[in-house]
């Protein structure tokens, strides 16, 4: 179908295009208001061609990977071929259109090349996580039960014409959102992301040619697809199944919601079949099938083949299935905020399926979610309303060769970063009292799991407490014989008549003086905690991280 | 006193440049480092070029003992104290990750262990203020601990010393007081006063670390200086691109862990000087790395934060890029496709052509297939090549790949320079720059060779080599100033602004800044103070550093409205967008002093011997897949405004310039080589 190109060319465009998509995401990342953008790496870029394939893509959060075309496409559906005009751009955040939550929005707009005649071809687009976007509750709500309660909802539709700002709607966007100025701001760096790669790829087609980069994208991805598959090969054929569940969809807090993974590996092509799941749920624990595609890759990718480089070939030897109407698969008007709680689990379910397969690069499972903390409230310092949304560190799971680490973000937050305390205290009404590694809750095994966090506030003033804490039904699992980390554990007011333990929380009000100690969860140990080597108990009770007590469960076998 | 001497001591040689001011001229020597004793090395290169000690009038070098103590994990045992509560934090390490398909994720292995840091009572509020008085009790344990157990350096970290210093400098009195000068105290809000509690503790334990080793080096080199008769004081080079006395970085040793390469981007800013020019892109290209720094408006590209092995580092550095690629970059078939790199084959066995053992091909071995590698003048014909062994590499991948040989040769070289080009791009982007309003300065042993093909990717019409590109880090250094960076919180939403405070702490900082040059002995007419303020749109995290006029700047009844334009101005050209009517942050300002640049007078640069001697033999050289008779000249034969077409190569001691078919060389009055690009030049 396209004209042949020869080595030495192919590889100087594989790496044109992806330093193009890379300065796309520099771009975006770089100015962008949020943490969740700049740090999380909650954004995606891609380069498609005129058919909507990826010539080029970047991401921060892999779970993003390989969805944006669906932006450009299902515009195309709507409102036909012709609908693309120079200097247009566009946006869109329909979350069973994109699959995740509405907070990220997807910014797209047309190539066209310079000249009398320009012509079409191909797109840029970028999916970058936006502060608000107007749900019910400030920062994304933790009880929404319908899509209409989350926020702004925007089919495909232009935020620039010819070039110029569709003020219009832009006014329309800024009335609907918390913080008009971060929200704008960040879409002005996604279109700012735009141009950058709408330069970069005329730069690449201008210099070789339309036929000479699609003939060598196609190289290129015919050549990771190989290296796919001879990883895929290399694996025992077989069916590998993995359960584990989710605590709840935060409105019925007692009923668990399952997950298995069953992965089938024939030759030299893999599936994932996620069809045995709960059925869509209530709140917010839903996601559009994209995002459970996504969740799968990033699973296969972590344990299969991390060193193949990622492109629009990575993942044609690997098939997922999914059920609409599932909680991973889910229709309108499902409820979406907390889309990526099931895909850490997952993530951690395709490990844990192939590890029977891979027992010496699997690892146990780690403490899972975001365990997100939220404050909101008028801080009584300066009158200002305020939001704070913190994740928090957990301990990872052990393998083969090495200890899990301790207080490290959850898969799903890409590079995320925790809160200086100095920052959190500057900004908002609350004191940090305790900072410390959780001793004992890493998963006792041969190798151990890491250990969790435990961060303690005092609250300052007056204000509203939310919290999405996961994964206490099934804690992080040990393999092969290791032990399981301790379960994650929120406690309100510790050692006072009104203690309360819990682990989520919809704007719970909370009085100046009250304490939250929040504690996560550790990772699994693997293999049988009686072949530690003596000497790492040792170790690791000088630096106190497993207490005397803790120590004994490394006992060897008496015999 | 005739000698103004700059030494670069680097991992395998110690290099040496010296300029005599009596003749003007420039002089240049290496020898093998030495690690044990460094000094060894030390004297030995400077013995090439100087004949006594005494006659040097000024003798600055830049120095990796810090930087290696950390690498290789030889550092001073730390103790560290922290506020209660907040023992973890250092192990924390703020919970991030920057690989993100890794399973097996580690983070470094902190330089104190949990059990080596200890708490004490005593808390402040982010105003600074006392909720809960020091616990000296606890300080005293941690000292008695200290003495008990043999520590060679405690580093103290309190939140929010950078507000309120009293329960640091409390502390550190005691600490002092119990333990003597043997035992280094370092405070967290001396070393960093910025918020971010695990970078200003990392900075600090960085300097624990690494300090006692620091010190002893200064101290012994400036003794042996002083035995040999040396009668100035040695300076050293900091990781900002200034120099100070070597008193003063005993007392601030951190700042010159990051030294080393430092002084190519401060011989970038020279070379740029002199040429004219306000911005270069300088490519520092060795067998195993590649840098990358900027000089930007006429000064070096300082980044307010970096990192050191991993570990953060709160102070000011010149922002250098290694990049993936070198001439030890392998190049191997992968599913039928061909990759360069970033694999590299290192020192040992290094290119095939080395004859050390190495099979798979790399750049190095590619330039030697096609003839751009003069075998019997590498590294100074220091070093012979195994040509034969080069060929053998690249013919057995041309095979695996069904290529011709020489095709291969040099498709390695175009996409290794295709891979350079496009991080030079990104970085330059990154200011808002295009790389097309850069001149592009190559130095170290493999820049010259890849440099045009490189400008050629990237739109750049103009190469400069300077002279001893092999020493250029050392050039560069004597032409350095000494400079001072000091900085203060200072976090307001831009509505709360007190104007009269911002211009008090800056006039604060400016006279602090005026009193430590003139302590390094830079006269108070010679001294130029610049002052900033670090910025950012309410919501955001990152800061971008906005110039200020003066210390009285904020004074003006106008400030804040000028002030937030000049940051949207900024801001555009960053990131190419803004948001003028968005409220704004202040958050850290900051103040440089600047002074005592050497009156550097060369005479006009002269070749050695004729120009008949230049012409050297004639060889074939592949360029664009065809053989040219390519001259091969000797550099230091040059004579200035020699003019000369491509094909050639240049070979020197430390260095090999490639010139192509399509490009010129002219030498310049200062002996550079200056290289344009295209055949209509």
């Amino acid at each position: 179908m396209s004209a042949p190109v020869d080595t030495v060319t192919t590889e100087i465009i594989r790496n044109a295009l992806l330093q193009a998509a890379e300065d796309m995401n520099t771009t975006l990342i770089r100015s962008a208001y949020t943490p969740t953008i700049y740090e999380a790496k909650d954004c995606a870029v891609a380069l498609l061609d005129r058919e909507h394939h990826v010539l080029g893509q970047s991401s921060g959060l892999p779970i993003f990977l390989g969805n944006l075309e669906e932006c450009t496409r299902d515009t195309e559906r709507r409102y036909g071929a012709d609908v693309w005009r120079s200097g247009d751009v566009w946006v869109l955040n329909d979350s069973y259109i994109g699959g995740t939550h509405l907070n990220d929005v997807t910014v797209f707009a047309p190539v066209f090349t310079e000249g009398e005649a320009p012509e079409l071809i191909g797109f840029t687009a970028s999916r970058a996580h936006w502060i608000d976007v107007g749900s019910k509750d400030p920062g994304g709500s933790m009880d929404s039960t319908s899509i209409h309660q989350e926020g702004l909802r925007m089919g495909p539709v232009k935020i620039y014409e010819g070039g110029e700002p569709c003020v219009l709607m832009h006014d329309l966007i800024a009335r609907n959102v918390r913080f008009p100025h971060p929200t704008l701001g960040d879409m002005r760096a996604q279109v700012a992301c735009a141009r950058t790669g709408a330069k970069r790829m005329l730069e690449i087609v201008g210099r070789w040619g339309m036929d000479t980069v699609l003939a060598a994208r196609d190289a290129i991805f015919t050549q990771t697809e190989a290296l796919e598959r001879a990883a895929i090969a290399a694996l025992p054929d077989g069916v590998y199944e993995a359960t584990g569940s989710l605590d709840n969809d935060g409105i019925e807090l007692d009923r668990p919601l399952h997950v298995t993974v069953r992965v089938e590996i024939r030759g030299d092509r893999m599936t994932m079949d996620l069809t045995e799941c709960a059925d869509q749920a209530t709140g917010p624990v839903n996601c559009g099938a994209a995002q459970a595609v996504g969740a799968c890759r990033v699973g296969y990718k972590l344990l299969v083949s991390g060193e193949v480089p990622l492109n629009g070939g990575s993942f044609r030897p690997l098939e997922v299935l999914t059920r609409p109407g599932s909680m991973l698969a889910a229709v309108e008007p499902a409820a979406c905020q907390y889309y990526y709680s099931h895909l850490g689990l997952v993530i951690d379910l395709v490990v844990c399926a192939l590890a029977p397969a891979m027992p010496d690069r699997a690892a146990a499972a780690s403490y899972g979610d975001s365990m997100i903390v939220q404050f909101t409230g008028l801080d009584p310092r300066n009158g200002r309303l305020f939001v704070s949304q913190e994740a928090t560190v957990g301990g990872w799971g052990a393998w083969a060769a090495q200890d899990g680490e301790s207080c490290l973000i959850n898969n799903v937050n890409g590079s995320l970063r925790d809160m200086p305390v100095e920052v959190l205290e500057t900004l908002f009404p609350v004191q940090v009292t305790q900072y410390a590694i959780r001793p004992d809750s890493g998963g006792a095994g041969r190798t151990r799991g890491g250990h969790g966090v435990v961060r303690e506030y005092r609250f300052e003033a007056d204000q509203d407490l939310s919290l999405w804490w996961e994964r206490s039904v099934t804690p992080a699992w040990g393999l092969f014989g290791g032990a399981d980390g301790a379960a994650p554990r929120v406690v309100l007011n510790p050692g006072r008549p009104d203690e309360r333990h819990l682990l989520k929380a919809n704007a719970l009000p909370v009085r100046a003086g009250d304490v939250l100690r929040c504690e996560s969860g550790g990772g699994g140990g693997y293999g049988p905690a009686a072949e530690r080597d003596q000497d790492a108990v040792a170790r690791d009770l000088a630096q106190g991280l497993v207490s005397a007590q803790g120590a004994a469960r490394y006992a060897p076998a008496q015999g | 006193m005739r000698y103004r001497v700059a030494m670069d001591i680097g991992g395998t040689f110690t290099d040496v440049v010296a300029h005599d001011e009596r003749s003007g001229e420039y002089l240049a020597a290496k020898a093998p480092t030495t690690p044990g004793d460094l000094a060894e090395g030390v004297f030995a290169a400077l013995g090439r070029v100087v004949d006594e000690p005494g006659d040097i009038s000024f003798f600055v070098h830049g120095t990796t003992q810090g930087l290696n103590a950390l690498l290789e994990r030889k550092g001073a045992r730390t103790l560290l104290l922290t506020t209660a509560g907040m023992r973890d934090v250092y192990q924390i390490a703020r919970g991030n990750r920057d690989r993100m398909f890794e399973l097996h994720y580690r983070k470094p292995v902190p330089l104190v262990g949990r059990a080596d840091t200890v708490e004490a009572g005593g808390r402040l509020d982010w105003r600074g203020n006392e909720l809960h008085p020091l616990d000296e009790d606890a300080v005293r344990a941690a000292a008695r601990r200290a003495r008990a157990e043999g520590f060679d350096a405690v580093a103290v970290c309190f939140l929010f010393s950078y507000v309120n210093p009293a329960h640091e400098l409390r502390a550190g009195e005691i600490l002092a007081g119990e333990l003597g000068e043997d035992t280094m105290v370092v405070l967290s809000h001396q070393v960093a006063p910025e918020w971010r509690e695990y970078e200003r503790t990392s900075s600090a334990v960085l300097e624990a670390y690494t300090g006692p080793v620091v010190r002893r080096y200064l101290s012994r080199i400036e003794k042996r200086f002083a035995e040999r008769g040396l009668a100035v004081p040695v300076q050293v080079m900091q990781s900002s691109g200034g120099i100070v006395n070597a008193a003063f970085a005993r007392r601030h040793p951190l700042q010159t862990l990051l030294s080393g390469p430092v002084g190519g981007t401060m011989g970038g800013v020279a070379a740029a000087d002199l040429l004219g020019h306000r911005n270069a892109i300088c490519v520092d290209m060795g067998g195993t790395s590649f840098d990358v720094s900027l000089v930007l408006n006429g000064r070096p590209n300082i980044a307010n934060q970096g990192a050191a092995d991993g570990f953060p580092v709160l102070m000011p550095l010149v922002d250098l890029h290694t990049i993936g690629a070198g001439g030890g970059s392998i190049a191997y078939a992968e599913a039928g496709g061909l990759r360069v790199g970033p694999e590299s084959a290192g020192a040992m066995p290094g290119p095939a052509c080395y004859g050390r053992g190495g099979t798979r091909p790399t750049v190095t071995d590619a330039n030697v297939v096609l003839g751009r590698v003069d075998p019997d003048w590498f590294a100074g014909g220091h070093m012979s090549l195994d040509v034969d062994a080069a060929h053998r590499a690249v013919a057995s991948l041309a095979t695996e790949l069904g290529m011709d040989r020489l095709d291969l040769a040099a498709g390695i070289c175009d996409v290794a320079n295709a891979k350079m080009a496009q991080a030079i791009r990104t970085l330059t982007v990154e200011h808002g720059l295009e790389p097309r309003e850069f001149t592009l300065l190559a130095f170290g042993g493999a820049g010259p060779m890849h440099a045009v093909e490189i400008a050629r990717e990237l739109g750049v019409a103009e190469v400069v080599v300077p002279r001893f590109p092999g020493a250029f880090s050392a050039w560069g250094m004597l032409g350095t100033e000494v400079r001072r960076d000091l900085t203060r919180q200072f976090f307001t939403p831009g509505a709360d602004l007190d104007r009269e405070a911002m211009a008090a702490a800056l006039a604060e900082l400016e006279a602090a800044c005026r009193s430590e040059l003139a302590e390094q002995g830079v006269e108070a007419a010679d001294c130029r103070v610049e002052h900033a303020v670090d910025m950012r749109y309410e919501g955001q995290d990152y800061t971008l550093t906005v110039p200020l006029r003066g210390a009285d700047e904020p004074g003006d009844a106008d400030f804040a409205a000028v002030v937030a334009a000049r940051f949207a101005g900024l801001h555009e050209r960053r990131y190419g967008h803004a948001t003028p009517e968005a409220p704004v942050e202040f958050v850290t300002v900051r103040t440089t002093g600047l002074g005592g640049r050497p009156d550097a007078a060369a005479r006009a640069y002269a070749p050695e011997g004729t120009e008949a001697e230049a012409l050297a033999p004639v060889k074939s050289v592949t360029f664009g897949g065809r053989g040219y008779d390519t001259l091969v000249l000797r550099r230091e034969r040059l004579a200035a405004g020699q003019f000369l077409a491509g094909p050639a190569v240049i070979v020197e001691a430390t260095s090999t310039t490639v010139v192509p078919p399509d490009a010129t060389v002219t030498v310049d009055d200062h002996g550079f080589l200056v290289i344009k690009i295209g055949a209509a030049a």
